[in-house]
Protein backbone atom coordinates (compact mmCIF):
# COMPACT_ATOMS: atom_id res chain seq x y z
CA UNK A 1 0.00 0.00 0.00
CA UNK A 2 2.73 2.48 1.32
CA UNK A 3 4.68 2.04 -2.68
CA UNK A 4 1.45 3.66 -3.80
CA UNK A 5 2.06 6.81 -1.49
CA UNK A 6 1.30 10.31 -2.90
CA UNK A 7 4.38 12.41 -2.36
CA UNK A 8 5.43 15.86 -2.66
CA UNK A 9 9.42 16.88 -2.34
CA UNK A 10 9.65 20.64 -1.61
CA UNK A 11 13.48 21.87 -2.37
CA UNK A 12 14.31 25.11 -4.28
CA UNK A 13 17.57 23.72 -5.95
CA UNK A 14 16.20 21.16 -9.01
CA UNK A 15 19.23 18.82 -8.65
CA UNK A 16 18.24 17.74 -5.36
CA UNK A 17 14.55 17.48 -5.74
CA UNK A 18 15.76 14.91 -8.55
CA UNK A 19 18.37 13.08 -6.02
CA UNK A 20 15.17 12.63 -3.93
CA UNK A 21 12.78 11.51 -6.34
CA UNK A 22 15.56 9.19 -8.10
CA UNK A 23 15.57 7.59 -4.57
CA UNK A 24 12.22 6.78 -3.96
CA UNK A 25 11.25 5.79 -7.29
CA UNK A 26 14.59 3.30 -6.35
CA UNK A 27 12.10 2.62 -3.14
CA UNK A 28 9.02 2.04 -5.30
CA UNK A 29 7.58 5.27 -4.38
CA UNK A 30 6.73 6.47 -8.25
CA UNK A 31 4.02 8.86 -7.33
CA UNK A 32 6.21 12.15 -6.78
CA UNK A 33 5.13 15.42 -7.44
CA UNK A 34 7.93 18.07 -7.19
CA UNK A 35 8.06 22.13 -5.72
CA UNK A 36 10.31 24.81 -5.29
CA UNK A 37 9.38 26.70 -1.85
CA UNK A 38 6.86 26.70 0.68
CA UNK A 39 4.53 29.02 -1.57
CA UNK A 40 4.00 26.54 -4.59
CA UNK A 41 4.32 23.71 -2.43
CA UNK A 42 1.05 24.55 0.03
CA UNK A 43 -1.90 25.22 -2.70
CA UNK A 44 -0.43 21.42 -4.14
CA UNK A 45 -0.73 20.11 -1.11
CA UNK A 46 -3.91 21.78 -0.40
CA UNK A 47 -5.62 20.27 -3.91
CA UNK A 48 -3.40 17.13 -3.90
CA UNK A 49 -4.32 14.49 -1.81
CA UNK A 50 -0.46 14.19 -0.88
CA UNK A 51 -0.08 11.25 1.79
CA UNK A 52 3.46 12.47 2.41
CA UNK A 53 6.15 15.40 2.21
CA UNK A 54 9.39 15.59 2.11
CA UNK A 55 10.67 19.39 2.40
CA UNK A 56 13.78 21.36 2.62
CA UNK A 57 14.59 24.02 5.24
CA UNK A 58 15.79 26.96 3.80
CA UNK A 59 14.21 28.33 0.62
CA UNK A 60 13.55 31.95 -0.77
CA UNK A 61 9.54 32.47 -0.25
CA UNK A 62 8.22 30.16 2.60
CA UNK A 63 10.77 28.24 4.40
CA UNK A 64 10.52 24.67 5.05
CA UNK A 65 9.63 25.66 8.75
CA UNK A 66 6.51 27.73 7.70
CA UNK A 67 5.62 25.27 5.82
CA UNK A 68 5.29 22.21 8.40
CA UNK A 69 3.74 25.41 10.33
CA UNK A 70 1.32 26.26 7.58
CA UNK A 71 0.61 21.82 7.17
CA UNK A 72 -0.11 21.31 11.02
CA UNK A 73 -2.08 24.55 11.51
CA UNK A 74 -4.31 23.14 8.56
CA UNK A 75 -7.45 20.84 9.45
CA UNK A 76 -6.97 18.95 6.45
CA UNK A 77 -3.46 18.24 6.44
CA UNK A 78 -2.52 18.49 10.42
CA UNK A 79 -1.76 15.12 10.22
CA UNK A 80 0.14 14.39 7.05
CA UNK A 81 4.13 12.93 7.94
CA UNK A 82 6.46 15.90 7.32
CA UNK A 83 9.62 14.62 6.95
CA UNK A 84 12.65 17.41 7.15
CA UNK A 85 15.40 17.03 4.99
CA UNK A 86 17.70 19.67 5.33
CA UNK A 87 21.43 21.00 5.55
CA UNK A 88 20.08 23.21 8.68
CA UNK A 89 21.84 21.21 11.67
CA UNK A 90 21.88 23.65 14.69
CA UNK A 91 20.47 21.90 17.92
CA UNK A 92 17.74 24.75 18.28
CA UNK A 93 16.31 24.94 14.64
CA UNK A 94 15.98 20.68 15.15
CA UNK A 95 14.30 21.83 18.49
CA UNK A 96 12.36 24.31 16.80
CA UNK A 97 11.06 21.93 14.25
CA UNK A 98 10.05 18.86 16.74
CA UNK A 99 8.38 21.93 18.25
CA UNK A 100 6.55 22.54 15.20
CA UNK A 101 5.57 18.97 14.78
CA UNK A 102 8.04 17.42 12.16
CA UNK A 103 7.68 13.83 12.12
CA UNK A 104 11.21 12.93 10.98
CA UNK A 105 14.20 15.05 10.01
CA UNK A 106 17.44 14.22 7.95
CA UNK A 107 20.73 16.12 8.10
CA UNK A 108 22.22 16.62 4.36
CA UNK A 109 24.45 15.24 3.03
CA UNK A 110 22.27 11.90 3.90
CA UNK A 111 22.04 7.84 2.75
CA UNK A 112 19.78 6.44 0.84
CA UNK A 113 19.72 3.78 3.66
CA UNK A 114 18.60 6.32 5.88
CA UNK A 115 16.09 8.32 3.56
CA UNK A 116 14.49 4.88 3.63
CA UNK A 117 14.70 4.45 7.20
CA UNK A 118 12.93 7.49 8.37
CA UNK A 119 10.25 6.89 6.12
CA UNK A 120 9.83 3.43 6.74
CA UNK A 121 9.42 4.76 10.53
CA UNK A 122 7.19 7.55 9.99
CA UNK A 123 5.15 5.31 8.34
CA UNK A 124 5.01 2.64 10.91
CA UNK A 125 4.08 5.20 13.16
CA UNK A 126 1.72 6.44 11.61
CA UNK A 127 0.01 3.14 11.12
CA UNK A 128 0.31 2.29 15.06
CA UNK A 129 -1.36 5.64 15.46
CA UNK B 1 43.76 72.66 39.07
CA UNK B 2 42.24 76.31 39.89
CA UNK B 3 38.87 76.38 41.32
CA UNK B 4 37.77 78.18 38.02
CA UNK B 5 38.50 75.18 35.98
CA UNK B 6 36.00 72.85 37.92
CA UNK B 7 32.23 72.09 36.90
CA UNK B 8 31.33 74.45 40.13
CA UNK B 9 33.76 76.90 38.60
CA UNK B 10 32.48 77.20 35.22
CA UNK B 11 29.15 76.78 35.88
CA UNK B 12 27.61 77.36 39.10
CA UNK B 13 26.91 81.14 38.59
CA UNK B 14 25.36 80.71 35.55
CA UNK B 15 23.15 78.23 36.60
CA UNK B 16 22.15 80.12 39.99
CA UNK B 17 21.34 83.20 37.07
CA UNK B 18 19.06 81.03 34.99
CA UNK B 19 17.49 79.73 38.31
CA UNK B 20 16.92 83.16 39.59
CA UNK B 21 15.46 84.38 36.29
CA UNK B 22 13.26 81.44 36.38
CA UNK B 23 12.04 82.17 40.12
CA UNK B 24 11.34 85.82 39.00
CA UNK B 25 10.15 85.09 35.59
CA UNK B 26 12.55 87.58 34.45
CA UNK B 27 12.48 86.69 31.03
CA UNK B 28 15.56 89.11 29.51
CA UNK B 29 17.77 87.74 32.34
CA UNK B 30 16.53 84.36 31.72
CA UNK B 31 17.99 84.68 28.04
CA UNK B 32 20.85 86.03 29.42
CA UNK B 33 21.89 83.53 31.26
CA UNK B 34 21.14 81.01 28.74
CA UNK B 35 22.95 82.99 26.39
CA UNK B 36 26.39 82.75 28.61
CA UNK B 37 25.45 79.02 28.88
CA UNK B 38 25.39 78.65 25.06
CA UNK B 39 28.73 80.45 24.83
CA UNK B 40 30.42 78.73 27.76
CA UNK B 41 29.40 75.14 26.35
CA UNK B 42 30.72 76.13 22.48
CA UNK B 43 34.63 77.21 24.62
CA UNK B 44 34.18 73.34 25.77
CA UNK B 45 33.18 71.55 22.94
CA UNK B 46 33.80 73.92 20.08
CA UNK B 47 37.71 72.28 19.99
CA UNK B 48 36.64 68.64 19.99
CA UNK B 49 33.75 69.50 17.66
CA UNK B 50 35.63 70.94 14.89
CA UNK B 51 38.75 67.90 15.34
CA UNK B 52 35.98 65.44 14.85
CA UNK B 53 34.81 67.35 11.34
CA UNK B 54 38.32 68.04 11.03
CA UNK B 55 38.85 63.84 10.77
CA UNK B 56 35.77 63.07 8.79
CA UNK B 57 36.59 65.80 6.02
CA UNK B 58 39.78 64.57 5.80
CA UNK B 59 38.84 60.82 5.63
CA UNK B 60 36.07 61.70 3.27
CA UNK B 61 38.30 63.60 1.05
CA UNK B 62 41.06 60.48 1.31
CA UNK B 63 37.94 57.87 0.67
CA UNK B 64 37.36 60.38 -2.62
CA UNK B 65 41.16 60.64 -3.97
CA UNK B 66 41.05 56.54 -3.23
CA UNK B 67 40.31 55.12 -6.78
CA UNK B 68 40.52 51.71 -5.74
CA UNK B 69 37.77 51.58 -3.63
CA UNK B 70 35.76 53.11 -6.85
CA UNK B 71 37.14 50.11 -9.14
CA UNK B 72 36.21 47.99 -6.23
CA UNK B 73 32.40 48.86 -5.95
CA UNK B 74 31.85 49.86 -9.51
CA UNK B 75 33.76 46.63 -10.93
CA UNK B 76 35.33 43.99 -8.70
CA UNK B 77 32.57 43.41 -6.11
CA UNK B 78 29.83 43.05 -8.79
CA UNK B 79 32.01 40.61 -11.10
CA UNK B 80 32.51 38.56 -8.35
CA UNK B 81 29.02 38.40 -7.54
CA UNK B 82 28.56 37.23 -11.06
CA UNK B 83 31.24 34.76 -10.81
CA UNK B 84 30.14 33.33 -8.21
CA UNK B 85 26.36 33.24 -9.69
CA UNK B 86 28.46 31.62 -12.97
CA UNK B 87 29.85 28.94 -10.71
CA UNK B 88 26.53 28.05 -9.21
CA UNK B 89 25.14 27.58 -12.91
CA UNK B 90 27.97 25.48 -13.66
CA UNK B 91 27.85 23.21 -10.70
CA UNK B 92 24.15 22.67 -10.99
CA UNK B 93 24.40 22.08 -15.18
CA UNK B 94 27.34 19.87 -14.01
CA UNK B 95 24.90 17.76 -11.77
CA UNK B 96 22.34 17.74 -14.10
CA UNK B 97 24.17 16.57 -16.62
CA UNK B 98 25.38 13.40 -14.31
CA UNK B 99 22.38 12.60 -13.29
CA UNK B 100 20.83 12.25 -16.79
CA UNK B 101 23.47 10.35 -17.27
CA UNK B 102 22.35 8.08 -14.37
CA UNK B 103 19.39 8.03 -15.04
CA UNK B 104 20.20 6.77 -18.60
CA UNK B 105 22.35 4.32 -17.56
CA UNK B 106 19.92 2.70 -14.87
CA UNK B 107 17.41 1.02 -17.17
CA UNK B 108 20.24 -0.77 -19.47
CA UNK B 109 21.96 -2.00 -16.17
CA UNK B 110 18.71 -2.75 -14.86
CA UNK B 111 17.89 -4.77 -18.82
CA UNK B 112 21.35 -6.63 -18.86
CA UNK B 113 20.52 -8.04 -15.31
CA UNK B 114 17.20 -9.44 -16.10
CA UNK B 115 18.17 -10.59 -19.34
CA UNK B 116 21.38 -12.45 -17.73
CA UNK B 117 19.32 -14.06 -15.34
CA UNK B 118 16.56 -14.98 -17.72
CA UNK B 119 19.51 -16.43 -20.08
CA UNK B 120 20.41 -18.73 -16.71
CA UNK B 121 17.53 -19.91 -15.67
CA UNK B 122 16.65 -21.07 -19.78
CA UNK B 123 20.38 -22.29 -19.93
CA UNK B 124 19.56 -24.39 -16.67
CA UNK B 125 16.01 -25.51 -17.95
CA UNK B 126 17.85 -26.47 -21.31
CA UNK B 127 20.00 -28.77 -20.10
CA UNK B 128 23.28 -26.76 -19.63
CA UNK B 129 25.17 -29.67 -18.60
CA UNK B 130 24.59 -31.67 -21.35
CA UNK B 131 26.17 -29.38 -23.49
CA UNK B 132 28.72 -28.33 -20.89
CA UNK B 133 30.61 -31.92 -22.18
CA UNK B 134 30.66 -31.01 -25.53
CA UNK B 135 32.51 -27.94 -25.38
CA UNK B 136 34.18 -25.62 -22.73
CA UNK B 137 31.97 -22.31 -23.83
CA UNK B 138 28.44 -23.17 -22.94
CA UNK B 139 30.42 -23.39 -18.85
CA UNK B 140 31.88 -19.77 -19.61
CA UNK B 141 29.09 -18.69 -20.66
CA UNK B 142 27.23 -19.31 -17.36
CA UNK B 143 29.97 -17.96 -15.47
CA UNK B 144 29.63 -14.79 -17.46
CA UNK B 145 25.99 -14.81 -16.81
CA UNK B 146 26.29 -15.12 -13.81
CA UNK B 147 29.02 -12.54 -12.91
CA UNK B 148 26.80 -10.26 -15.26
CA UNK B 149 24.01 -10.97 -12.62
CA UNK B 150 26.31 -9.85 -9.55
CA UNK B 151 27.98 -6.83 -11.07
CA UNK B 152 25.11 -5.04 -12.33
CA UNK B 153 23.87 -5.26 -9.05
CA UNK B 154 27.48 -3.23 -7.82
CA UNK B 155 26.35 -0.92 -10.63
CA UNK B 156 23.46 -0.47 -9.59
CA UNK B 157 24.71 0.27 -5.95
CA UNK B 158 27.32 2.61 -7.91
CA UNK B 159 25.25 4.53 -9.73
CA UNK B 160 22.73 4.92 -7.08
CA UNK B 161 25.63 6.12 -5.13
CA UNK B 162 26.19 8.67 -7.80
CA UNK B 163 22.79 10.07 -7.74
CA UNK B 164 23.18 11.00 -4.44
CA UNK B 165 26.78 12.64 -4.41
CA UNK B 166 25.21 15.30 -6.41
CA UNK B 167 23.70 16.30 -3.62
CA UNK B 168 26.90 18.28 -3.20
CA UNK B 169 25.85 20.90 -5.85
CA UNK B 170 22.77 22.00 -3.49
CA UNK B 171 25.14 22.39 -0.37
CA UNK B 172 27.99 23.79 -2.27
CA UNK B 173 25.28 26.05 -3.86
CA UNK B 174 23.51 27.10 -0.44
CA UNK B 175 26.91 28.19 0.75
CA UNK B 176 27.88 30.08 -2.24
CA UNK B 177 24.20 31.47 -2.29
CA UNK B 178 25.02 33.24 1.51
CA UNK B 179 28.24 34.00 0.10
CA UNK B 180 26.47 36.27 -2.70
CA UNK B 181 24.19 38.00 -0.36
CA UNK B 182 27.24 38.69 1.75
CA UNK B 183 28.48 40.18 -1.84
CA UNK B 184 25.52 41.95 -2.42
CA UNK B 185 25.33 43.80 0.78
CA UNK B 186 28.54 44.68 0.27
CA UNK B 187 28.24 46.07 -3.29
CA UNK B 188 25.46 47.95 -1.57
CA UNK B 189 27.42 49.33 1.09
CA UNK B 190 30.87 50.08 -1.10
CA UNK B 191 28.32 51.93 -3.99
CA UNK B 192 26.76 54.14 -1.24
CA UNK B 193 29.69 55.01 0.85
CA UNK B 194 30.79 56.27 -2.79
CA UNK B 195 27.97 58.35 -3.58
CA UNK B 196 28.51 59.76 0.05
CA UNK B 197 32.14 60.42 -0.54
CA UNK B 198 30.96 62.45 -3.85
CA UNK B 199 28.10 64.08 -2.54
CA UNK B 200 25.60 62.60 -4.59
CA UNK B 201 23.42 61.02 -2.07
CA UNK B 202 23.65 61.40 2.02
CA UNK B 203 19.62 60.42 2.13
CA UNK B 204 20.64 56.13 2.19
CA UNK B 205 23.15 55.96 5.08
CA UNK B 206 20.22 55.37 7.38
CA UNK B 207 18.46 52.78 5.73
CA UNK B 208 22.26 51.06 5.43
CA UNK B 209 22.72 51.36 8.80
CA UNK B 210 19.43 49.87 9.61
CA UNK B 211 19.92 46.83 7.35
CA UNK B 212 23.12 46.46 8.72
CA UNK B 213 22.02 45.63 12.69
CA UNK B 214 19.65 42.96 11.07
CA UNK B 215 20.33 39.64 12.06
CA UNK B 216 19.57 36.52 9.68
CA UNK B 217 17.13 34.88 11.64
CA UNK B 218 17.68 31.53 11.77
CA UNK B 219 14.41 30.77 11.35
CA UNK B 220 14.59 30.94 7.87
CA UNK B 221 17.63 28.62 7.53
CA UNK B 222 21.30 29.79 7.38
CA UNK B 223 22.41 26.69 4.90
CA UNK B 224 24.96 23.90 5.52
CA UNK B 225 27.16 23.71 8.53
CA UNK B 226 30.99 25.04 7.76
CA UNK B 227 33.30 23.72 9.97
CA UNK B 228 35.33 26.69 11.72
CA UNK B 229 32.79 29.02 10.38
CA UNK B 230 29.24 28.43 11.24
CA UNK B 231 28.46 29.25 15.24
CA UNK B 232 25.91 27.66 17.38
CA UNK B 233 25.80 23.98 18.99
CA UNK B 234 25.56 21.89 15.86
CA UNK B 235 24.27 18.37 16.18
CA UNK B 236 26.09 16.27 13.37
CA UNK B 237 25.01 12.53 13.50
CA UNK B 238 21.42 10.98 12.82
CA UNK B 239 21.26 9.14 16.20
CA UNK B 240 21.85 12.44 17.83
CA UNK B 241 19.10 14.41 15.80
CA UNK B 242 16.86 10.87 16.46
CA UNK B 243 17.40 11.41 20.32
CA UNK B 244 17.04 15.36 20.07
CA UNK B 245 13.77 14.52 18.33
CA UNK B 246 12.32 11.65 20.63
CA UNK B 247 13.34 14.56 23.67
CA UNK B 248 11.17 16.88 22.39
CA UNK B 249 7.16 16.67 23.11
CA UNK B 250 5.32 16.37 19.52
CA UNK B 251 8.74 14.72 17.94
CA UNK B 252 9.05 11.82 16.18
CA UNK B 253 12.16 10.04 14.99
Amino acid sequence: MSNAMKILVVDDFSTMRRIVKGLLNELGYTDVTEADDGNTALPLLKGGAFDFLITDWNMPGMPGLDLLKAVRGDAKLAKLPVLMLTAEAKREQIIEAAQAGVSGYVIKPFTAQTLKEKIDKILASKAAA
Amino acid sequence: MSQDDTLQGRYRSIVDELAGALDTNDEAAFRGAFDRLRAQLNVEFNPELKRITADAQSALRRFREEARLEVLADHEVPDARRRLAHVVKLTEEAAHRTLDLVEQSTPLVDRMSVEAAQLLEEWGLHGSRQLAVSTMWPERATESLERAVRETEHVRRYLSQMLLAQGYQDLSGQIISSVIKLVIELERVLGELVALAHGDDTRRMPALKLEQTQPQPDLNGTGPHVPGVSRGQVVDSQDDIDALLASVAGGSS
